[in-house]
């Protein structure tokens, strides 16, 4: 039982971190808590199962998903937030529920209420590891998830654009002072950090078969737990949370049960972690007001 | 003087005005003895998690309507249906409710809603004594808000009992292994299935109840393996549910698993999961091999108008407007509705027949087991045993 639920615990984390790391990115840049980020999710899963329904290419399916997700950040950066930068940050998070409730909506409206499959052959064996199988998909969550992962982080850290990225997300006017483009780079951001939500709509919707109107649901309030979790703007820190909660939903049902309501231990593990660390796990740069 | 006699004329004119709108309006308003229509409230999930039930319950609403007025309606008055979408939502049920009596004066209602729901609007339809048919909502608290609240659907505990009934004397578990949605429906359906098995002297070795939307119920199926379930019963909707046979299936189990209406739907369930549920056994009110008159009528007309098959949702809500018709047939008032409805002997629905309501007003009818084999529902067994199928 412990081999089984280190493997499910660390697909999980790997789909949360993909979840939540686009949301992490924005907040690091611009101070927005991005609930509408899972709109995109689901946007994505969606979209790609369309496209896959139609051309039976996976790789397809989640070009279209990640595309449309993406313009959807560009969009919402475009014509929502820039607007609300200069308030108070409570602002643009509820102006952010409000278009993932109506995203839902609209969801329901044209996809209809019922739930659809996305049964796509993800082209990975499955196997046994310990005496439990791990399926293509699963495999295929982790491979991706510690790819883009580790991807992003090595971008942000050692490439130049990064280097601008986290020039802008120290302080947004002496960077625009200096010469750098902070519109272009805020418009870059967002449209990477909805793409990288696409990714974790894509594969969640494979992996559990299903895609509906409400799906975005509790990745929604879990990816605000695990951002503040892991450490306010810190890609590094959304990762490890993502880890954490993960697997500690996995062993605590594993041992004990539903004993709490799964999602409740992301919240519980907050309360516990920022009691001992407020400043989250592993905490982002510091930010000049 | 002269102003005297301006100011009298003048109030002389406006009593005479107003003496004359309000004839005016006596022999203008008609004096109303009989309705046109009569308006039948409904509320069901059409929005939320639970929109495929709602909507899957509110399609057949409208076909049971549609079909009863192309047949003359109610003694020649057409029904109206005064349609709510609660949004799965407790608190818009109970103002839904609230706006049906006091604002739609509805004549009677459907409920085509989840437990929550239909237990928190039943109170208010009592407390203005209109009757009330709870479609597919199984809690048993549901028709003891009061005289006027009837539950259509057999009660959980009735439903509960026959899964223990099933697995343990038809399939031979011993030691089983318990999986619930946690809300009132789950709660119901375990506790009768509880005093069932140890009515019948097996042993439960956990029970768990998970939330909506719960995805991963490989670590709860291998530790109930490890406690040596031989038998598993799952209370789940269709979407956990459709997550807990992948698990099932992954884990390679091949013990009796017996499910509950909850799985019931052809769009959400049955068409994704298929040959994935083969061998899955589950209590529903809905036999679809053994369809009536009534029930091969409303397959057809229901797949005809919708594109799909219809589910026990559906058919559980069609019969309740039947059931309505026959009693509206013999009076419009509340007290004959419930007269009426509460004296059904042997009705014929869709879903079964309904032998009789009990004084609690719980429905009490054979239990229709089906079984999935090569990715099909068929009917399996009746449960006709009086003692577990009266609540």
């Amino acid at each position: 039982m412990f081999v089984s639920s280190l493997i499910e615990g660390i697909v999980i984390g790997s789909l949360y971190a993909l979840m939540a790391l686009g949301s992490s990115l924005v907040y690091g840049l611009l101070r927005i808590l991005d609930i509408a980020n899972v709109a995109g999710l689901v946007l994505a899963a969606y979209v790609g199962q369309d496209v896959f329904s139609g051309t039976h290419s996976l790789p397809l399916a989640l070009l279209a998903g990640i595309g449309s997700a993406s313009t959807l950040g560009f969009l919402l950066q475009r014509l929502l937030y820039r607007s609300l930068l200069g308030r108070s940050p409570i602002v643009p998070l509820i102006a952010s529920v409000g278009v993932f409730i109506a995203f839902e909506e609209l969801f329901r409206l044209i996809f209809g209420p019922y739930e659809l499959n996305f049964p796509a052959s993800v082209g990975l064996p499955s196997f046994h590891l310990g005496g439990n199988l791990v399926t293509g998909v699963e495999l295929l969550i982790v491979l991706v998830g510690c790819t883009v992962l580790v991807a992003t982080w090595a971008f942000i850290r050692f490439t130049r654009v990064g280097l601008t990225w986290r020039a802008v997300a120290q302080d947004r006017e002496t960077s625009a002072a200096m010469g750098i483009r902070t519109s272009l780079v805020m418009g870059v951001v967002f449209v990477i950090g909805y793409g990288l939500a696409a990714v974790a709509g894509v594969l969640l919707a494979i992996n559990y078969n299903s895609i509906t109107p409400t799906m975005g649901d509790i990745p929604a309030y879990k990816v605000l737990a695990i951002i503040v979790l892991g450490g306010l703007g810190s890609p590094l820190g959304t990762i490890a949370a993502s880890m954490l909660i993960g697997l500690s939903e996995t062993f605590v049902a594993a041992y004990w049960g539903f004993v709490l309501p799964r999602d409740s231990i992301a919240f519980i593990l907050l309360i516990v972690v920022l009691l001992l660390r407020p400043q989250g796990l592993i905490p982002g740069e510091p930010v000049r007001a | 003087m002269r102003t005297k006699r301006v100011r009298a004329g003048a109030v002389v004119a406006v009593a005479a005005a107003l003496v004359g709108c309000t004839a005016a309006v006596a022999i203008a308003a008609p004096t109303v003895h009989r309705a046109s229509q009569i308006s039948i409230g409904f509320f069901a999930p059409e929005s939320g998690f639970a929109a495929a039930d709602g909507q899957s319950a509110y399609d057949a609403a409208k076909l049971a309507v549609n079909q009863i007025n192309a047949a003359g309606g109610v003694h020649g008055q057409m029904l109206k249906l005064v349609n709510y979408d609660d949004g799965s939502d407790v608190k818009q049920a109970v103002s839904i409710a609230t706006k049906l009596v006091t604002q739609d004066h509805v004549t009677a209602v459907v409920s085509g809603s989840y437990s929550d729901q239909t237990l928190a609007a039943a109170p208010i339809f009592q407390r203005y004594q209109t009757p009330m048919l709870a479609a597919y909502a199984v809690n048993p608290g549901i028709p003891a808000a009061g005289s006027y609240i009837f539950q259509q659907d057999y009660a959980g505990n009735v439903e509960g009992a026959a899964g223990a009934y099933t697995l343990v004397k038809m399939l031979h578990a011993t030691k089983i292994g318990v999986v619930s949605i946690d809300n009132d429906f789950g709660h119901a359906l375990v506790a009768g299935f509880k005093a069932e098995v140890a009515k019948l002297g097996a042993s439960i070795v956990e029970t768990d109840f998970n939330q909506f939307g719960e995805k991963t119920f490989t670590p709860v199926l291998q530790r109930d393996m490890g406690k040596g379930a031989n038998g598993y019963y799952m209370v789940q909707y269709a979407a956990e549910a459709q997550q807990y046979m992948t698990d099932w299936n992954q884990l390679g189990l091949k013990k009796p698993l017996v499910g509950t209406e909850g799985v019931d739907s052809t769009l959400q369930f049955v068409k994704p999961v298929g040959k994935a549920a083969d061998g899955l056994i589950f209590t529903t009110p809905f036999n679809r091999d053994g369809a009536n008159a009534v029930g091969k009528k409303f397959i057809s007309t229901f797949a005809k108008a919708y594109g799909h098959l219809p589910d026990m949702v559906g058919a559980t809500t069609y019969d309740s407007f039947l059931e309505l018709k026959t009693a509206l047939l013999k009076g419009t008032s509340a007290e004959a509705i419930q007269a009426s409805i509460a004296a059904t002997r042997d009705f014929n629905g869709a879903a079964g027949t309904t032998l009789r309501y009990t004084s609690g007003r719980s429905a009490v009818k054979p239990v229709d087991l089906e079984i999935f084999r090569n990715g099909q529902v068929h009917h399996y067994a009746y449960i006709r045993n009086l003692s577990i199928i009266t609540p």
